[in-house]
């Protein structure tokens, strides 16, 4: 559910500047024009937040905000003032009656944003709602590090990504960059002089556009106090050099939630294929085995009924291999699903040696699925 | 009484207008044709307090629909009606007056602002009563197209 921000001033341009200035976020902005109208619409909506005008005709701000503090079911939504009156004791006035903060007219658009965003968790408009990025989806990856090598070393590393690299090597050119363009993930330097990672770090979080942005520390193994130091602030992990490229883009993946199913699984031909890569692991193994049970479970409820398990590019197998397809098994007999393994020779043979695989039924290729005359390997259900 | 009053408008002025609209004005000396022809548009806030008085804001209507479209992200053209245009200028009114009053108030001067109001019009004066004291001043835009008049008036303490 969208945010809701309560804008009471009796100015419509006021109320208008506000609306404008979150329509970039993931929110509602209501309007009242005085301190009774404000009281209505906090009661029938209960915003999040309530931006308050103090000088207003029929209710003043003053009054609205005695009236929400006492109201048990209103008191917890956090007021700011947003008044043209600045004096000492219009101050000392409104923090006696329990504001979370007041903002003085006049005010540029950002403050107002930069300051509510510091009690509710503001969002880019679309960030809820965007499909689920893939890994093989264009992505913005930011890395500061005062020294070029890395950056280079690291382009290189991702070039068979989709994946924009952009470096930078001094906070103020991350925060400039980061104005105008929001990266997907950064990549930051624990080693800059000064300690300058940690306070960019601190200034990045502060940012609604960059606070929620995966932030990875870069270090060398052996720094373990500046490892030690990043995990503490809430950095989202740590890289180290030399950088271990595959933990990178699985650091990343998992840090974004990117969608990296289709590497192994697609609906074709009327059946769901799950195809195991021929340089499988166990962390291959584990990534398929996260994505097994709803992707079989969606391709039922696409109407599907057949699945294939493909082996064929495997040159050899293991027991973590056996205990996957097992599962996969195991679960189109759940879901009323008929299933068929190609394998290469090598996968049969070494399959044949396993309690749990030497009565599986393989057939050479797609062709012999398509064909009516060959049975589905029923044999293993038990 | 207080002896720099063109001095808190001066800063006032500059303050809000630079803030909300990107714009600078600069102090000219006062030009009593500025406001003689077409149709003007001026907005008053007062306050009322220790220290009791009104300021008057002048400008043409044309520099108020400029003001209310940088105010909005609009382009003049896109402003509808004058409801939209004597709003603008009542806040910006209300922005001016309140930082003046800020500061009254940091001098042990607290007052208490009144909600604005606008007046429409050709060649009209504002006259003073004579138990108030006045100042005027007198702004222009840096690209000198426009022209902005203050007028305060105080009732002495």
């Amino acid at each position: 559910m969208a945010l809701k921000i309560l804008t009471v001033d009796d100015s419509k341009t006021i109320r208008l500047i506000v609306t404008k200035a979150f329509k970039p976020f993931d929110c509602d902005v209501l309007e009242a024009a005085n301190g009774v109208e404000g009281l209505a619409i906090a009661s029938r909506e209960r915003p999040n937040i309530i931006i308050l005008d103090i000088t207003m005709p029929i209710m003043d701000g003053y009054e609205t905000l005695t009236k929400l503090k006492s109201d048990p079911e209103l008191k917890s939504i956090p007021v700011i003032m947003l008044t043209a009156e600045a004096g000492r004791e219009t101050v000392m006035k409104i923090a006696k009656l329990g504001v979370r903060d007041y903002l003085v007219k006049p005010f540029k658009e950002e403050l107002v944003v930069e300051r509510v965003s510091r009690v509710i968790d503001l969002r880019p408009k679309g960030a809820a709602t965007n499909r689920v990025k893939r890994f093989d989806d264009p992505l913005t990856l930011l890395v500061v590090d005062d020294k070029p090598a890395i950056c280079e070393q690291i382009k290189a590393g991702l070039g068979d990504t989709k994946w924009t690299i952009v470096g930078r090597a001094q906070n103020g050119e991350v925060i400039d960059f980061c104005t105008q363009t929001t990266p997907d993930c950064i990549l930051l330097s624990l080693s800059l002089p000064d300690d300058a990672g940690f306070t960019l770090f601190q200034m990045l979080r502060a940012s609604v556009k960059t606070k929620s942005v995966p932030i990875f520390g870069l270090c060398v193994k052996t720094a373990a106090e500046e490892q030690a130091r990043s995990q503490q602030i809430g950095f989202n992990g740590v890289i180290t050099k030399p950088i271990d490229f595959d933990d990178l883009k699985a650091k990343i993946a998992r840090a974004l939630n990117l969608d990296t199913s289709y590497k192994f699984f697609q609906m074709r031909d009327g059946m769901l294929i799950m195809s195991v890569p021929v340089n499988f692991n166990t962390a291959v193994v584990n990534e398929i085995s996260l994505h097994l049970r709803p992707k079989v479970a969606a391709a039922v409820d696409a109407g599907l009924d057949k699945m294939v398990i493909d082996l064929s590019l495997l040159k050899t197998a293991d027991i973590t291999l056996v205990k996957l397809v097992l599962d996969a098994i195991q679960l189109c007999h759940e879901l009323a699903l008929k299933q068929w393994i190609i394998g290469s020779e090598a996968v049969v043979t070494v399959c044949r040696n396993y309690e749990e695989s030497k009565d599986w039924r393989f057939v050479s290729s797609f062709e012999e699925v398509l064909a009516p005359k060959v049975d589905a390997n029923l044999a293993s259900a038990k | 009484m207080i002896d720099d009053v063109n001095t808190l408008v001066t800063s006032a002025v500059r303050e809000v207008f630079d803030t909300m609209l990107n714009l600078r004005l600069d102090p000219v000396e006062f030009d009593d044709k500025a406001l003689s022809e077409g149709t003007h548009i001026a907005s008053a806030v007062g306050f009322i307090g220790r220290l009791t008085g009104v300021v008057y804001i002048y400008s043409s209507e044309a520099f108020a629909r400029r003001i209310t479209a940088a105010l909005l992200g609009l382009a003049p053209a896109e402003i509808d009606g004058d409801e939209m245009v004597n709003d603008a200028m009542g806040e910006i009114s209300n922005m001016v007056v309140g930082q003046i009053k800020s500061r009254l108030s940091d001098r042990g001067l607290p007052c208490t602002l009144t909600i604005p109001s606008i007046v429409r019009g050709s060649n009209f004066t504002i006259e003073a009563v004579t138990s108030t004291v006045r100042w005027v001043a007198c702004f222009r835009s840096a690209d000198q197209q426009e022209q902005l008049l203050i007028e305060t008036m105080i009732k002495p303490l």
